[in-house]
Parts: C-alpha cells; structure tokens; sequence
C-alpha cells in the first residue's frame, strides 16, 4: 500500500526551453485511483514515466510511501507499468511473460507458478498461459499486461493508456473491469489517458495538466462542475462547453445582446475585477431552446445531431459582429430541424473566467 | 553439362577420348584424401569466419544502436570493408597488413619487440579467416542492427520496471528477438563463405592448410589437372551440399516473416 507524492518534479527534455512537465505538484492517496488526462503533448505520460523511473526528474523530487525515489532506477521503486502497446515480451509465452518479474527477483519457480495461475484466474487467461502473444486478441494482450502487473502485488500500478488500442466496445466494457480490478485488489493507480470519458468514469480524482502544467486536480463532479480555467472547462465534457469571449456593458456581462445571468458572489467578484472582455463557459444542457415569444438569443438552425436519448442543436447568432455558433442540448425526439428560426436562453448556471482564464465564479 | 561431365572420365591434357564411369568420380570425390581435406578445410574456414563475424558483428551491432555523434559516418566506415572486391581485400591484407617486410601488423609487433610473423605463410588458414572475418563482420553488424532497431522500445522499458538486470535483458529478451536475425546471417553467410576463391587465390594460392573445396575444383580443372570428369562431381557434391544449406535457410527466412505479423 502506499502514497505517492510530486514535488515540484520538472523535466525538461534535453533540447527544449521549454519543461515537458512544470513543477507538477500532486498528492495520491493509498488505494487511489488517480487519472492523468490532458490532450497531446501535456505531459501526462511523461508524468507517469518520472513516476516509472523511465524519464529523469530534472527539477524537484517524487516519493512513494515517503521515500524519495527521484534518483532511483525503475527496479527499486517497487512498481508495476501497463504500456499502451502492452509491451509483451513476444518470444515468451503469457505464463512467462507474467511471471518475469518474479522469476527476476528469484521467486522460487513452484510459487512463482502459483502466484501466475492466480492472477490468470483473476483475469479469465487461464486456458491461454501457453501461448504467444502474437496469438492472442487485443483484448487477451490487454489483460495478459495488467496480469503482469498484478502478478507482482506491487505498491503503485501505473497505466499508460492502457486501453487506447482497443475498439470502442471491448474499450468500455475494458474500462469498468479495470476499476472494478482496482477497487478489489486497492492498489494506489495512477492511471494515464488523453480521454475525457475514460477519466470520468474511472478516477476517484483527475488531474488535467496542459503544456506540462497541472491545471486542476479534483473529482470528476467537481471537476465539471466546478472547472478552475478556461481550458479544464473545454476540454471536460462530451460535446464540450460553449465558451465565448463576452464584454461587459454597464456591469452586465453580455451574450449577443443578452445579459448573462450569474450568482451574487460571481457579480460581487466581478465589480471587483478590471477589464471588459471575459470568458463565458456554458455547458449544452445549461442552454435550451425556448417557444417563440420568449427573449433569448435568436439564431437559426444549423446542424442537429441526434443520439437518441439526446439531440444537440447548433444554433448560429451573431455576437459582438461575429458569427457564433452556440450548441444546445435538446430532447431526443426533437422537432427542431436545420433551417429553423429559434430563441436559445440559459438554463442553469453558467462559468465566467477572468481576463487570465482564470475562474471567477458561476 | 557438369552434371553430364561428372560422371565421365574426361582429361584434357593428354587429350583422351571422354569415357563414361558412372558414379565413379563420386565414390572418388568421397575416397580422395585431397578432396576430403579441402572439404575439412571448407567447413573449418566456413564456420569459424561466420562464427566470429556475427559475435562481432553483434558486438558491434549493440555498439553502433544507441545515438552517439557521427553516427551515420561511423556507420559507413564500419560498412566499407563488405564493400570492397574479395580480390582487393585479400591482395590489401596480404601485402600491406601481413607482409613480414612491410605488414602494418608486423610493424605494430616489432615496436613492442617481437619479431616478424609471416602470417599468410605461418598460418594460412587463419590468415584467411582474419580477412573473411574482417569482410563479413560489416555485413553481420548490418543484418543485427535492423533487428536491434526492430525491437519496441517499451519492450525494453518494461524489462527494466519489471526488474530485469541489463544482463538478464539481453540475454532473455533482446537475444531471443535477434535469433531470427542472426540465423539469417549465418546462413547468407554460410553459403557465400562456402565459395570463397578469391581470397584463398590471392592470399596462399592454395596449399594443406587453406585449399577449400573451390580451390580445389579450379585446380582439378583449369588450374591445371585438366581432369574435367572428377572435377565436375566435386563441383556438384558442392551445389548440393549449398542447396541442402539454402533449403533450410528458406525456412528460416520465412519463420522471420511469420514473426513480424505478430
């Protein structure tokens, strides 16, 4: 069991001006599973691999369970990684390749077979501990990696986009055995993926980071509903916040021509705050469609994409001289279609961010 | 035609009727001393020049895969010896490296005071092996170095979370993804070694210690026995012997493709 603990960990490839991951400070609690989520490039999985041992810490220092591990090889900071290409060992069979690691550490060959048949059992690879990798499906290598993970009851699993090359079923269904896995077995998870949804459903808290920096770290809810910034607000939630530069017009923020309602602390904060121009954040179903004769933002109709239990209409407007185009969560069987004429009008809170993209309030 | 010739009775000089002896000259080609010794002489130079150029060439191999300065142009100068002609190699060896007069090789063991060694006389075989080797180390290197750069980096990195010393790594993981890669050299190099001739012809001429069997072929027929018939069923007890050598490495060649699908 243990923690694990960032502080102030840089690194900084050798080349570049610029810190792939930037003072990254993060607590993970014993038995957490801690998702890392930001798009390409925001040096999540080179913040799981200072974790890993796999990347030099530049600046700053990592623990596990209160011992520094920043200088210490992979091997000596008892961890188990799952490769987003699973990274099996292709001459080995499955029962090898799980039971590498302990044959390593010089586990006795009898309870080294013991503790391999565990774990496929765990997993459903019982009747597969002979073969090769090569023939096995997507799904079986999946599994025969996180078998070679938990062979070893190490202290922190570590996940690199474990389930990225896997098709979209097999992916979610993957996705809740995963969590259900790590519940069971209470292992400290750090957990690396650039999907939203995969971060949602499966962290007890996400942190986002973005060009190296770590933006917020919260639970899922809370993250939604609560994003600290411009950019955790976009890049939370599936289809993704409509966020739009606003002016504010005697104290009143407005959205093309309509004042845009916000809660007494968030005016207070405002009429303490300079500048004009701030960001609007307000999620699809915070908006809706109103009957005629209400007074919304009037836009037509451009696109309406139907799920089913949902609809999502996107409505162009003009705002500040510009074309905008606002999306609305509407019901399933809608009756909207492309070409109407409609008045949209808010529905539930809304997130203002100051001028430095920073929160203001709701 | 060969096949044809092999089992006659053919001599040039004194030009004599061709007669037929059936399989004559391959009983003969299993009973001549000679033969038998070029042959002993064929797999002994074969095997240990191929033995060595891929233990070298992996050496180097492991070497030349990690990102260094110059990289490129250290790579082609190590590619240059399996460049040039086997005639210029061995005359390059036998006068400039191993000359007891002017040997670059002597002249290195003379300043730490010993005396000359006449390599190419003294030990002919080996003499011809050291060039072999030198030629076809490159080559080896080459065919190693695909395969190392072949192997997933993650591979290697979840070695090393797992535990793995960089011995226990090579040894239980890179050496197992490379043994497709290795055979393949050995076995191209097993079926060019087996007809080296120009080396051998440059550097010694022939002679007990380093005839092979193409020599020895050559000097049955137009070096100088003119015995047209016998040499011919050496020449086929080679191409068989070779397409025996190219059957199984075809088999080798196809378990490497079957393993890149995985």
């Amino acid at each position: 069991m243990a923690e694990v603990r960032f502080e102030a960990a840089s690194r900084i490839y050798p080349g570049s001006e610029t810190p792939a991951v930037d003072e990254l400070n993060l607590d993970i609690a014993d038995g957490e599973l801690l998702v890392l989520v930001g798009p390409s490039g925001s040096g999540k999985s080179t913040a799981l691999r200072m974790l890993a041992g796999l990347e030099f810490i530049d600046k700053g220092s990592v623990y596990i369970n209160d011992k520094d591990v920043t200088l210490s090889p992979p091997q000596d900071r008892d961890i188990a990684m799952v490769f987003q290409n699973y990274a099996l060992y292709p001459q080995m069979t499955v029962a090898s390749n799980m039971g590498f690691a302990l044959k390593q550490a010089g586990v006795p060959k009898d309870e080294r077979r013991k503790r391999v048949e565990e774990a496929a059992r765990i997993l459903d690879l019982e009747p597969y501990l002979d073969r090769k990798p090569k023939n096995l499906s997507g799904g079986q290598r999946q599994r025969v990696a996180m078998g070679r993970a938990i062979v070893r009851s190490p202290q922190v699993f570590l996940m690199d986009e474990p389930l990225s090359n896997l098709d979209a079923k097999l992916r979610v269904q993957t996705r809740t055995e995963l969590a259900d896995l790590q519940a069971r077995l209470g292992v400290t998870t750090v957990y690396v993926t650039h999907d939203q949804v995969e971060a949602m459903t499966m962290g007890h808290r996400v942190a986002v980071l973005d060009h190296g920096k770590l933006q917020q770290v919260a639970r899922p809810r809370d993250l939604y509903s609560k994003p600290m910034n411009r950019f955790v607000a976009g890049f939370i939630g599936s289809p993704a916040m409509n966020i739009i530069d606003v002016e504010r017009h005697d104290g009143v923020l407005q959205l093309a021509g309509q004042p845009v309602p916000v809660e007494m602390s968030t005016a207070d904060a405002l009429a303490s705050t300079d500048g004009s121009s701030f960001g609007l954040g307000v999620r699809p179903e915070h908006l809706a469609l109103i009957g005629d004769g209400g007074s919304g933002i009037a836009g037509e109709v451009t696109v309406v994409e139907e799920l089913g239990s949902e609809a999502f209409v996107h409505v162009a407007t003009e705002h500040q001289g510009e074309r905008l185009t606002l999306v609305v969560r509407d019901e399933g069987e809608t009756s909207t279609q492309r070409g109407d004429n409609v008045q949209v009008g808010f529905n539930g809170p809304t997130h203002i961010f100051g001028p430095d993209g920073e929160r203001v309030g709701s | 035609m060969s096949l044809y010739y092999s089992f006659t009775k053919w001599t040039v000089t004194p030009p004599t009727p061709r007669t037929w002896t059936g399989i004559g000259n391959y009983t003969d080609a299993f009973t001549n001393i000679f033969f038998r010794r070029a042959a002993v002489t064929s797999i002994v130079m074969t095997v240990t020049a191929v033995v060595l150029s891929v233990l070298l060439g992996t050496l180097i191999a492991l070497l030349l895969d990690r990102k260094f300065f110059g990289q490129g142009f250290v790579r082609t100068l190590i590619l240059t010896p399996f460049l040039i002609m086997p005639v210029v190699a061995g005359l390059v060896w036998k006068n400039q490296m191993f000359s007891a007069a002017f040997g670059v090789l002597n002249w290195v063991l003379n300043q730490v005071g010993i005396e000359s060694i006449e390599f190419a006389t003294k030990y002919p075989r080996w003499a011809i092996v050291g060039v072999l080797v030198w030629q076809w180390t490159p080559f080896m290197m080459l065919i190693i170095l695909a395969g190392l750069q072949g192997q997933s980096s993650s591979v290697l990195e979840a070695a090393k979370v797992d535990g793995a010393s960089p011995r226990a790594t090579f040894f239980q993981i890179t050496l197992p993804h490379l043994r497709p890669y290795i055979e393949l050299g050995v076995l191209l190099g097993s079926i060019y070694l087996i007809q080296v001739f120009d080396h051998i012809f440059v550097m010694t001429g022939g002679g007990p210690q380093s005839t092979n069997i193409p020599l020895f072929v050559y000097q049955r027929s137009i070096g100088g026995g003119w015995r047209f018939g016998s040499a011919s069923a050496f020449s086929i007890v080679v191409v068989v012997a070779t397409i025996i050598l190219a059957t199984f490495g075809l088999r080798v060649l196809s378990g490497l493709l079957e393993g890149e699908e995985a």
